[in-house]
């Protein structure tokens, strides 16, 4: 790994519990428009991730120690293992070892490729166990100086989510979004 | 010339009897198969409680369970290890199969899936209308957006309604471990597994093996690290158990092995003796194992520990051929002399153990045969080979002027005959009134788990939800899907029960297959295609769903329609279906299911289902049934004693043709049983079937030592060698089991103290009331 690449992910570390606003959009080919998500992430430490949708509807998903909770309003709560989902599996451990700007743990999972232009930067990490790569096919974290400005996930199927972070959280869509015109979101291009 | 201690055919004689010995001991190793399945000892079942607890020993799932906890290292090795285990006992032929938690068992056999509407309760209350789908689509939208969305999205097209999950929520057990790395984990942090043995748990060989090749496979993992593995569970009890007796017993008994000989040694002065002594009763076992063997063909191991104690019985005989030697006088001559009262104390004893033969059991009429041979052998070849081979120097024991002493001061005893009767009296006394239960039914405290084992048991069990191995609940009905239905119709008591924490869990059968009838039922709730398309159409209008994504729902509905109910038959011989199979079972015409339970908090309130349903549920507390099984087995040896005392009195008055002196015989024998009694119950001892078995080994031995007191003999010379050939056996009992008798395993404990009583009151009964009154007026 380039100590480049160390120093940057060095740089995004965060004290626990951090939360951050984000806007997620899902594009699934089952479905003939993506869908729009908006909430908060929470980050309280090395393998505890939250994930609260405040709209269209209100549903917060929790994980811990393996497990996955997903409360929706008035509907009964659904658990299942973290081992069912290697998609926040991925999420989890890349926002672990990111926010704990530790490059060595994300190495662990991830081959990490980086790219610079100018204050911008993307890290493209690609799964190493065939099992994860089974499901997803690459992540891409994007960001300016130390922020994070996008988590963009592409799963092995063709679907993807980006998630727009903090600052970006609030900015206006297009309706309906284009992976492109987020790319360039993503890329801090106007 | 010099004096030869063993003439030229002696030595021929022995020789051949050390070459057929050698030759039966091989041949005896060679085709002995030892079963130590407890059942072949056990009465044939007689309650309907009792045939399936006799099933549940040999084929019970719930009993055969291991639980298994890997600790001791980080965990993500610990998971490692985990799977690792269950990879390399995957193939292993002494398992049915090791969980971990990984393996999704919940998951319907493609084949079936058709059957989910009719599986799943959802149309029970609802059906597949615009409304319904329209909540439901409504829903699958949320969930793609959701983290759940990868795990749903292969689903959808298929299952929209998401019956798959909702049948597979309802298979799983309610209190499963959580799960860490994919694997089930202890709040402690130890990684645990179950496993379920092939071999039934109350078989300890068999569950001996099971353990070994866990222990090896687990110890050749190359990712073990210095994890530890830590085994738990009835099978592996029984193995601890087992050990821990048997090491104890092989201890003591060669201690006590080693201190007999030094008697004997004392005794007769000659390491050839000594040697010699221990051939008739070697001779005897070899023969019983063989035509135990022939008649029956496997041998119960605990006919040969009943059998080698009661065998015990032969050390008298070689005792009595040296004590009796008389000096100028031929080995065969001075044995002539005792030879009619040893011949009828080996004839009575194995008129006697007949008895055990009409018992009907298979357990008691091995040992029946195995001692009957055993003693004849024993006593035959003590009468015709063991004279011809031993040394012609010997002492002759009348000599010792110790002995003299000791017979005149034994004969200037009063004749207290107020003894006896004050003795019987007090002993009834003491058996009336002593507090504790008379019978010990729970074998399981004559060998005991050390309390940390069960302690450790006890939280795996917790920790993994495993069932109870105590109790079961039985549903009965005259077909496959008569239990079902039943299941059905107390499936919301069991809710009741669950929510107000009698019990946590119960597995019934209907939880994984409904009846025909209510199969049916969700059946004629589905809409034919075209409904089903319209209703579908219009819950999806401003849905973004792509058009026709789920045709495959709505061929399977289709499909439904017309599927034949599935039976426990058919759906036995899938996957998820073999829970369910080995549930239920079939017996004479009727069918069972054994539901299991775990944490069962209200026994009582529990069984109280079987008022409510006549009968045909209930309760089975497989403790209680294997009590009244052990019970009503002690009744059979109970009884089997009983006559055997009373054929054993008759062969001795037969043979004395007087009752008076069959009285001098069996009043000692009888009263010294009864007082053997009266102290253990006086102490608090309830009794067992070991104490039993001891009872008629010290009955055994008492006979002889009634019978040689009672003998009338002509001159003090061989009242000298009578008292010492009886001091010899009684020293030699006392000792073999007076050590036993230290034991800390409480079985041990309960035949060695009770021989060791019993001999020692034999004896001194037969000084009191056996003695012969015309050697009395002689001396």
């Amino acid at each position: 790994m380039a100590p480049e690449t160390v120093a940057l992910i060095a740089s995004l570390r965060r004290p626990a519990p951090a939360d951050t606003a984000y806007t997620e959009v899902r594009f699934v080919r089952m479905l003939r428009r993506p869908l729009v998500l908006r909430g908060e992430l929470h980050y309280g430490g090395s393998d505890q991730l939250g994930k609260r949708v405040d709209t269209p509807y209100r549903e917060s998903t929790t994980i811990a120690a393996g497990e996955v909770t997903v409360q929706r309003e008035d509907k009964p709560v659904r658990n299942f293992s973290l081992e069912r989902a290697p998609e926040l599996q991925a999420l989890l451990a890349s926002f672990s070892a990111l926010l704990g700007g530790d490059a060595a743990a994300l190495n662990q999972y991830y081959a990490i490729a980086l790219q610079r232009a100018g204050v911008d930067w993307r890290l493209t990490l690609t799964p190493r166990s065939s099992a994860l790569a089974r499901q997803l096919h690459e992540m891409i974290v994007d960001g300016r100086d130390a922020d994070t400005r996008c988590f963009s996930l592409h799963e092995a199927d063709g679907d993807a989510s980006v998630m727009l972070l903090s600052a970006l959280a609030a900015t206006k869509l297009a309706d309906p979004p284009t992976p492109a015109g987020l790319e360039s979101l993503c890329r801090g291009q106007p | 010339m010099p004096r030869p201690t063993l003439n030229a055919r002696a030595i021929v004689w022995l020789l051949a009897w050390l070459i057929a010995l050698a030759a039966l001991a091989f041949g005896v190793q060679r085709s002995l198969v030892l079963s130590s399945d407890l059942r072949s000892f056990m009465p044939p079942a007689q309650t309907a409680d009792q045939k399936l607890l006799l099933d549940q020993i040999g084929e019970g799932p719930v009993s055969r369970l291991l639980l298994l906890a890997i600790a001791n290292t980080p965990a993500e090795r610990l998971a490692a290890a985990s799977r690792g285990l269950v990879v390399a006992l995957h193939d292993d032929a002494h398992f049915a199969r090791v969980l971990n938690g990984e393996a999704d068992l919940s998951a319907l056999d493609p084949a079936l899936l058709p059957y989910r509407f009719l599986l799943s309760p959802t149309l029970d209350t609802t059906t597949f209308d615009a409304v319904y789908l329209r909540d439901e689509l409504q829903q699958r939208v949320d969930d793609l957006g959701s983290p759940a969305a990868t795990m749903l999205k292969p689903l959808l097209p298929r299952d929209p309604t998401l019956e798959t999950l909702k049948l597979a929520q309802r298979w799983m057990p309610l209190h499963s471990p959580q799960l860490r790395d994919g694997v089930w984990f202890a709040p402690d942090g130890s990684a645990l597994l179950l496993a379920e043995t092939t071999a039934a748990a109350f078989d300890p060989a068999a569950q001996g093996a099971a353990i070994a090749a866990l222990q090896s496979a687990f110890a050749a993992l190359p990712a073990r690290g210095n994890a530890h593995l830590s085994i738990s569970g009835p099978g592996y009890f029984s193995v601890v158990v087992n050990a821990n007796t048997r090491r104890e017993a092989e201890w003591l008994s060669g201690f006590g092995t080693f201190a007999f000989a030094l008697l004997l040694l004392a005794a007769y002065r000659s390491l050839g003796v000594l040697a010699l002594a221990a051939l008739p009763i070697a001779s005897g076992a070899l023969v019983g194992i063989a035509a135990t063997a022939l008649a029956f063909g496997p041998i119960h191991g605990i006919t040969l520990a009943f059998g080698f104690t009661l065998l015990g019985v032969a050390q008298e005989y070689p005792i009595r051929c040296l004590s009796h030697r008389r000096a100028g006088v031929s080995a065969q001559e001075s044995l002539l002399g005792v030879w009619p009262l040893l011949r009828l104390a080996i004839a009575s004893a194995c008129i006697a153990y007949l008895a055990f033969f009409a018992s009907g059991v298979a357990g008691l009429q091995q040992l029946a045969v195995f001692t009957i041979a055993g003693l004849l052998v024993a006593g035959l070849v003590t009468r015709y080979l063991l004279p011809q081979v031993l040394p012609v120097r010997f002492r002759d024991v009348a000599q010792s002027a110790w002995l003299e002493r000791l017979r005149l001061r034994l004969d200037a005893l009063p004749r207290l005959r107020w003894v006896p009767w004050s003795l019987l009296l007090l002993a009834g006394i003491v058996l009336w009134s002593a507090p504790t239960p008379f019978w010990q039914n729970d074998l399981a405290t004559l060998t005991p788990v050390p309390p940390a084992l069960l302690k450790r048991e006890g939280e795996l069990r917790a920790a993994l939800g495993a069932p109870d191995v105590r109790y079961l609940l039985v549903i009965e009905a005259p077909s496959a899907d008569g239990v079902l239905v039943l299941s059905e119709k107390i499936s919301a008591q069991v809710e009741t029960w669950i929510s107000t924490k009698l019990v946590d869990d119960v597995e019934l059968p209907s939880r994984y297959l409904p009846s025909i009838a209510t199969q049916t039922a969700r059946q004629a709730k589905l809409p034919d295609r075209a409904t089903l398309q319209a209703a579908l159409d219009q819950a999806q209008q401003d849905l973004p769903f792509q058009p026709g994504l789920f045709a495959p729902f709505v061929d399977d509905v289709e499909a439904a329609r017309s599927l034949p109910p599935l039976t426990a038959r058919a759906f036995g011989a899938s996957l998820l279906g073999a829970r369910l199979h080995a549930m239920l079972s079939e017996r004479e015409g009727h069918w069972f299911a054994l539901a299991t339970l775990s944490g069962v908090h209200d026994a009582a309130a529990l069984a109280a289902i079987a008022g409510a349903t006549r009968g045909s549920v209930r309760l089975l507390d497989l403790k209680a049934a294997s009590e009244s099984l052990v019970a009503s087995y002690r009744a059979r040896i109970g009884t089997a004693l009983l006559v055997a005392l009373l054929l054993l009195a008759a062969t001795v008055a037969i043979a004395f043709r007087d009752l008076a002196r069959a009285w001098h015989v069996i009043a000692p024998m009888s009263l010294a049983t009864l007082l053997v009694l009266a102290v253990l119950r006086g102490s608090g001892v309830s009794l067992s079937l070991f104490h039993l078995v001891a009872l008629t080994l010290a009955a055994g031995l008492g006979l002889h030592y009634a019978l040689f007191f009672e003998r009338r003999v002509d001159d003090a010379a061989e009242a000298r060698r009578t008292l010492h050939a009886t001091i010899v056996c009684v020293l030699s009992a006392v000792l073999v089991f007076g050590l036993l008798a230290t034991s800390s395993v409480p079985v041990l404990r309960a035949i060695g103290a009770t021989v060791a009583l019993g001999v020692a009151f034999h004896f001194c009964l037969s000084i009191i009331m056996a003695r012969d009154k015309g050697l009395r007026a002689e001396g």
